[in-house]
């Protein structure tokens, strides 16, 4: 089953994002969300994230004046619902 | 077919609520007789270090609560072993015994197996 | 669709506002809410004595009227409120405290609660933390 892992902590002050890229399976994805989103920017965190399947809420990206780079797709809160749909679960890193 | 149920607890037992908090949702779970199995993560483990002692900051210990996980009729119990090597912790010195210990790619296939998952 | 919706951040938390826009793009896009469970800090989500100054977002009052408007089953979880004095009525006086802060159409009940909206859902969605 796939899951869609939800992430909301900033990746440079909490280690949520270190074990959620450990246990991502190959049909898994990332949705940044909040202060997550701060994973894009240009730093240490950014190569482990390219090679998988990403999304990004948008208006968290707009807010902190982030580009939503080429390999990752941008949501609303539309896409997100249908997102939750594509993937048998999701799990929030709360 | 009930839709079984994954507890990831990430929580160090004495952050506050949290870690009880979690371990309620596990219980409950148990007394509907709903397929349910508990994961330690990241700091989560330290809930099943042995002889901590809750009363020092005046808190109630959660390991008999842990080690009569079976009775409530939750029988799956799982420990990262990443997270548990990470911070030097031998399974063997575990407080509560049925734990089992798992590598990272059981540990993915354990969320992968499961309906629904909570990550707290 | 059949959506479980899980809180456990207070008004005050990006993620709260983020569970409520997410609520409503799903009812939106033509799909059910089976139980918005509130637990742990997510209580607060659900107090109705919080004040916001004027030019800021009230979400706890964006939530009494999403719910109220689309008639949802809003659960707060007995203990976690009890817990950090988010009390009804009732409560109150059970426990002899002064204030209540949780209204209709907010319903106090058990995690009991939970697990039959994870049941009874497609899926379940948490939001917590920031």
């Amino acid at each position: 089953m796939s899951t869609l892992h939800v992430l909301s902590h900033s990746p440079f002050s909490d280690t949520r994002l270190g074990s959620c890229l450990r246990l991502l399976g190959k049909d898994d994805a990332l949705l940044l969300s909040g202060d997550a989103v701060y994973a894009l920017q240009q730093g240490s965190v950014l190569k482990s994230l390219e090679e998988q399947t990403v999304f990004i809420l948008e208006e968290d990206l707009l807010a902190r004046h982030l580009e939503c780079p080429s390999w990752a797709t941008c949501v609303d809160y539309p896409a997100f619902v249908e997102l939750t749909i594509r993937y048998d679960k999701v799990n929030s890193w709360l | 077919m009930p839709k079984s149920l994954l507890i990831i607890s990430r929580q160090a037992p004495w952050a506050g609520p949290g870690a009880k908090e979690a371990l309620d949702i596990v219980l409950a779970c148990g007394a509907f007789d709903l397929p349910v199995a508990l994961l330690f993560l990241d700091d989560g483990i330290f809930q099943l270090l042995a002889n901590q002692n809750g009363a020092a900051i005046q808190q109630k210990n959660l390991t008999a609560n842990l080690q009569a996980l079976s009775m409530f009729g939750v029988d799956d119990v799982y420990a990262c072993s990443y997270s548990l090597s990470e911070r030097g912790i031998s399974p063997a010195g575990l407080a509560v015994a049925d734990v089992q210990s798992l590598p990272v790619e059981d540990v993915r296939a354990l969320i992968d197996r499961y309906d629904q998952v909570i990550t707290l | 669709m059949k959506f479980a919706i899980a809180l456990y951040s207070a008004a005050h938390a990006p993620s709260s506002r983020r569970a409520l826009r997410f609520a409503q793009a799903a009812l939106a896009g033509g799909h059910e809410i089976v139980r918005l469970f509130f637990y742990q800090d997510g209580v607060h989500s659900a107090s109705s004595n919080i004040v916001t100054p004027q030019d800021e977002q009230d979400i706890a009052q964006q939530w009494a009227a999403f719910v109220s408007q689309h008639q949802l089953d809003g659960v707060v979880c007995i203990a976690a409120a009890l817990r950090r004095g988010v009390l009804n009525e009732d409560e109150a006086a059970r426990y002899q405290r002064p204030g209540i802060n949780l209204q209709a159409p907010w319903e106090l009940s058990g995690l009991g609660q939970l697990h039959d909206a994870i049941q009874s859902a497609d899926r379940l969605i948490c939001f917590g933390g920031p």
